[in-house]
């Protein structure tokens, strides 16, 4: 059984009538103008469309979208990648979430998560990691119900001078263990140890 | 210029026809990406005409460039009002926001740097000729100096903060986009500005009293705070250079009302010329009350900081001083943290008698020990260099190579306490991989002196595998800082504490061992009269190792308590524990795990011998009949346990405290010993009250699954970071429950 069915029942009856799709390439025309709006109405400095781009295009099949059955409009939408990390892993990255405002607490955005964890998890993923705002408590209850741990306080993470955690969650046992393959194991002491997601993190969930 | 040195001329091909035709031949959406083009490219790329990204985009009727002229005459309120809102972008700067939205958006700083002036005259607000009637009059002229003082400082501060380890963006931002802040220009040149400033200010006939001391004023707090920046400043002095700034800082906050602000001479508009590759960015609104108060913690930080000069050479006392003033709330600034780095790694303060590593290494293992005795390094290798080297001379070379072995991850150690508090945490857990390695190196040198000291016939007058134990004992110390920031930083969730104190216990226990092995050896060589209890060394020493002993023992036993009570907290279900349908208890172990897995030792408990210990009564969710027996037994382990161990950590605070600071090789940060002190103290008296009122509070409950419940009010506090420093023992609250 998926652990979205799990989920608490409240948000299975309250969501229930949204439709939750996959994104789809071919779908760029239809719903990436709506998902650039959506993500970046929380964000100060928008990001290019080539971001967007960058995800949509290498991991599509890790984008989930919540949609009104009637007017086809987007309500919430996650993003993602899942590729080897220079630590070894084969990791999983939440880097986008936004649930419109007028929709928030339904758990929207668990269930996007839920489907994006599955999707990951499905993939073989060792563990999925995210950043969010310190200040972003709906944000990190949501991941913490899920499972997720603080790994890492990361401060002046954003530009806004605003400091983020690291979440982490572990999909499958010996993944601290891993190490790169190319033993070039460099474990500096770089602005982004978790990789080279520079200041991501648009929750904008509640 | 020459004909034959001009380039050639540049060729221009149109591909617009051909871009467009291989255009067509995709779809929308569809991209063209190579491995080389990475997310942190895309985050990079810029949207031309789209206005929050492109900074070149005009809204109708706006204009490319400001139009504030720096030469309009200014009323003397207004220059106190300029000079006091370039103090509160000098101070966002300080803060880590980019110069570029903060002390690059004035005008009159833009004027001074750009175009690139070749002499300190050129910098004007303007360049080239003007008419006389359009030139500065003595306010403007005394801004000038003013501004002239705060880019000088701008380019010192840039100055002692590169010159240490700090990460770009994150700590500071060190950017100038290409305007050259006086680099070469030396100190005396902007002191005479500022000088004439003060003169012109002091004579200038139309000015109120209070206005005129007001701009002497800042023109006076400038030269002192440039003199105090100086990067050039010697050691001996520092400590003299902060007092008087500190005295011009209260008149600064009394007269700023005085100040008119000039809101139109500061312009984001300027940036279009600092970095076209940069989004438009707003300007960082600081008010005078917030960066007031930095520059005071600034001021008041690296007037501390001067202390570390009249510290004893002694490493730890070093180590002690660089752990208090990471912990000084408010967290000191980059730059602040920069200048004690300064200090630290200067040469007058690494060029001690003997090496700082190996005063470390003897000041815990080796005590009036014939293996570091200094005679050792006196000696000569024999000139046939077939001939055996003596023992002693084998002795203080294999030190020597130790110590060499040694100086990297000592450096990374001190460079780790020298980070901002979440990177500390971080760097630490990688530093701790160094110390292993060097543990298992410091193995074989320990089996080479084994081998020379058993040679001589001195093996009970030197402490077994010394170096390990030395080694072993640091990365100890590091682990268990690892995990009480850890609890600081809000890391830990409530219902991982259990889990966490325990590990920090276990870690504890392990440093508790290691230390009582010294001190059972030095007792030993006590007792057969190789030490003279009276030499003031081992005086010194024994108080030291005393002190070592109760901290960790404390630290094992009040972490432990803790461990305690939160598991029984646990199996009431008062601590919150979320449902977590993706992860395992196992999993989560193994992330929490993560930093440590590679020691070798201390080793990771299996997870099954974790478990076991952390859930005696099995489930949380269903324990067996023995906790509700143990829980309503006041006589039971549950709580004698958790008592034993808490009246342990009290008593080995007050030893603790019996050595003081002085002990604790602290003497340098006594005050903050004593707040860290208190805070622990604090903590297990709160804790005693915790658990008095709990065991009192235990009624049973027929069919519940824990068969006992409790009839208070229990409360996790949230911690808040950066608060205090007892922030890392958690402590419930207990309170009557509301009927």
């Amino acid at each position: 059984m998926s652990a979205i069915a799990n989920d608490s029942d409240k948000q299975a009856s309250s969501s229930g009538e949204l439709q939750y799709i996959q994104y789809e390439g071919d779908k760029e025309e239809t719903y990436l103008p709506a998902i650039r709006q959506l993500i970046s109405k929380d964000l100060s400095e928008p990001y290019s469309i080539y971001v967007y781009r960058y995800f949509l295009y290498q991991w599509g099949d890790l984008c989930f979208m919540a949609l009104d059955p009637l007017t086809n409009a987007l309500i919430g939408v996650v993003v993602c990648k899942l590729e080897t990390h220079r630590s070894g892993t084969f990791r999983g990255y939440i880097a986008m979430l936004a649930v419109q405002e007028s929709h928030r607490g339904k758990g929207i955005a668990t269930k996007l998560v839920c489907m994006a964890i599955d999707a990951m998890a499905a993939r073989q993923a060792d563990e999925i990691v995210l950043e969010t705002e310190v200040t972003n408590t709906a944000s990190m209850k949501l991941y913490e119900r899920l499972g997720f741990l603080r790994s890492k306080r990361l401060h002046r993470y954003y530009l806004n001078g605003n400091t983020a955690f690291r979440l982490v969650l572990y999909l499958k046992a010996g993944t601290a263990l891993k190490r790169p393959d190319m033993g070039d194991g460099a474990m500096g002491y770089g602005r982004y140890e978790g990789g080279d997601n520079a200041m991501f993190g648009a929750e904008a969930i509640a | 210029m020459q004909q034959s040195t001009r380039p050639p001329e540049p060729k221009v091909h149109d591909i617009t026809e051909k871009f467009t035709r291989a255009c067509n031949a995709l779809e929308v959406g569809q991209l063209v990406k190579d491995d080389l083009f990475t997310l942190f490219e895309s985050i990079g790329a810029l949207e031309i005409m789209d206005s929050k990204m492109d900074s070149g985009f005009l809204k109708p009727g706006e204009t490319l460039e400001h139009d504030y002229d720096a030469l309009n005459s200014i009323l003397p309120e207004e220059l106190v009002g300029i000079m006091d809102q370039l103090l509160c972008h000098e101070m966002a700067w300080h803060t880590g926001y980019p110069l570029s939205q903060t002390l690059f958006t004035s005008v009159y700083i833009d004027n001074l740097l750009w175009p690139e002036p070749k002499t300190l005259a050129q910098a004007q607000f303007y360049r080239g000729s003007i008419p006389d009637e359009r030139r500065p009059g003595v306010l403007l002229e005394a801004l000038r100096a003013y501004c002239l003082a705060v880019i000088k400082c701008c380019d010192y501060v840039i100055a002692k903060v590169t010159g240490r380890d700090y990460f770009e963006e994150e700590d500071f931002c060190t950017h100038t986009y290409n305007r050259v802040l006086f680099v070469q220009i030396p100190l005396d040149v902007f002191m005479r500005e500022l000088d004439a400033a003060i003169e012109n200010i002091e004579s200038e006939p139309d000015l109120s009293e209070d206005v005129r001391s007001a701009i002497i004023t800042r023109l006076q707090f400038r030269k002192d705070f440039l003199i105090a920046l100086d990067p050039d400043c010697p050691l001996s002095q520092l400590e003299s250079y902060w007092p008087p700034i500190r005295s011009n800082l209260q008149p600064i906050k009394d007269t700023q009302p005085l100040g008119k602000p000039v809101p139109s001479s500061f312009t984001t508009k300027i940036q279009r010329r600092l970095a076209s590759t940069v989004p438009p960015r707003p300007i960082v609104e600081f008010e005078f009350k917030d960066a007031f108060e930095k520059l005071q913690q600034i001021c008041t930080d690296c007037e501390q900081a001067t202390n570390f000069v009249d510290l004893p050479s002694d490493p730890i006392e070093f180590q002690s001083f660089l752990w208090a003033y990471a912990g000084r709330k408010p967290a000191p600034l980059t730059y602040a943290r920069s200048y004690l780095g300064t200090i630290l790694f200067h040469p007058e303060t690494l060029n001690t008698g003997m090496s700082l590593p190996l005063l470390d290494v003897k000041g815990l293992v080796y005590p009036l020990s014939p293996v570091t005795d200094q005679s050792n390094w006196a000696l000569s290798p024999p000139r046939n260099p077939l001939m055996p080297k003596s023992p002693r001379l084998q002795l203080s070379l294999l030190v020597d190579e130790f110590i060499e072995r040694a100086s990297q991850p000592y450096l990374d150690f001190w460079t780790a306490l020298g980070q901002n508090r979440c990177r500390l945490r971080r760097m630490m857990t990688h530093v701790i991989i160094g110390w292993d390695n060097l543990q298992a190196d410091a193995g074989i040198v320990d089996e080479d002196i084994n081998r020379v000291v058993d040679e001589m016939g001195i093996r009970e007058q030197v402490l077994h595998d010394a170096l390990t134990t030395w080694t072993y004992h640091k990365k100890l110390w590091m682990v268990e800082r690892i995990v009480l920031l850890g609890f600081e930083q809000d890391i830990y969730l409530p219902d991982e504490y259990a889990s966490m104190y325990n590990f920090l216990s276990i870690i504890a226990s392990r440093r508790a061992l290691v230390l009582s092995r010294i001190s059972e050896h030095h007792a030993q060589r006590i007792a057969s009269g190789i030490i003279d209890t009276s030499d003031p060394e081992n005086v010194e020493y024994a108080s030291h190792i005393e002190s070592l002993q109760c901290e960790a023992t404390a630290l094992q036993d009040l972490s432990a308590a803790m461990a305690k009570l939160y598991t029984v907290l646990l199996y009431l279900r008062l601590v919150p524990v979320p449902k977590r349908p993706f992860s395992t208890e196992e999993l989560r172990y193994e992330l929490r795990m993560k930093p440590f897995l590679a020691l070798q030792p201390p080793e990771v408990e299996p997870f099954a011998q974790h478990q076991a210990l952390l859930q005696p009564f099995g489930p949380y969710e269903r324990p067996n009949a023995a906790f509700a027996a143990s829980m309503l037994d006041p006589k039971s382990g549950l709580w004698t346990d958790m008592e034993a161990a808490l009246q342990n950590a009290k008593g080995r605070l007050q030893g603790m405290k019996k050595q003081g600071a002085a002990g604790a090789k602290a003497s340098g940060a006594e005050t903050a010993w004593k707040e860290e002190f208190k805070g622990l103290v604090e903590s297990a008296v709160l804790f005693g009250v915790v658990i008095a009122r709990l065991k009192g509070a235990v009624r049973k409950v027929e069919g519940s699954e824990s068969g006992v419940a409790v009839d208070v009010k229990v409360e996790i506090p949230a911690i808040v970071v950066g608060t205090k420093c007892s922030d890392r023992w958690i402590v419930p609250t207990v309170s009557q429950k509301l009927k």
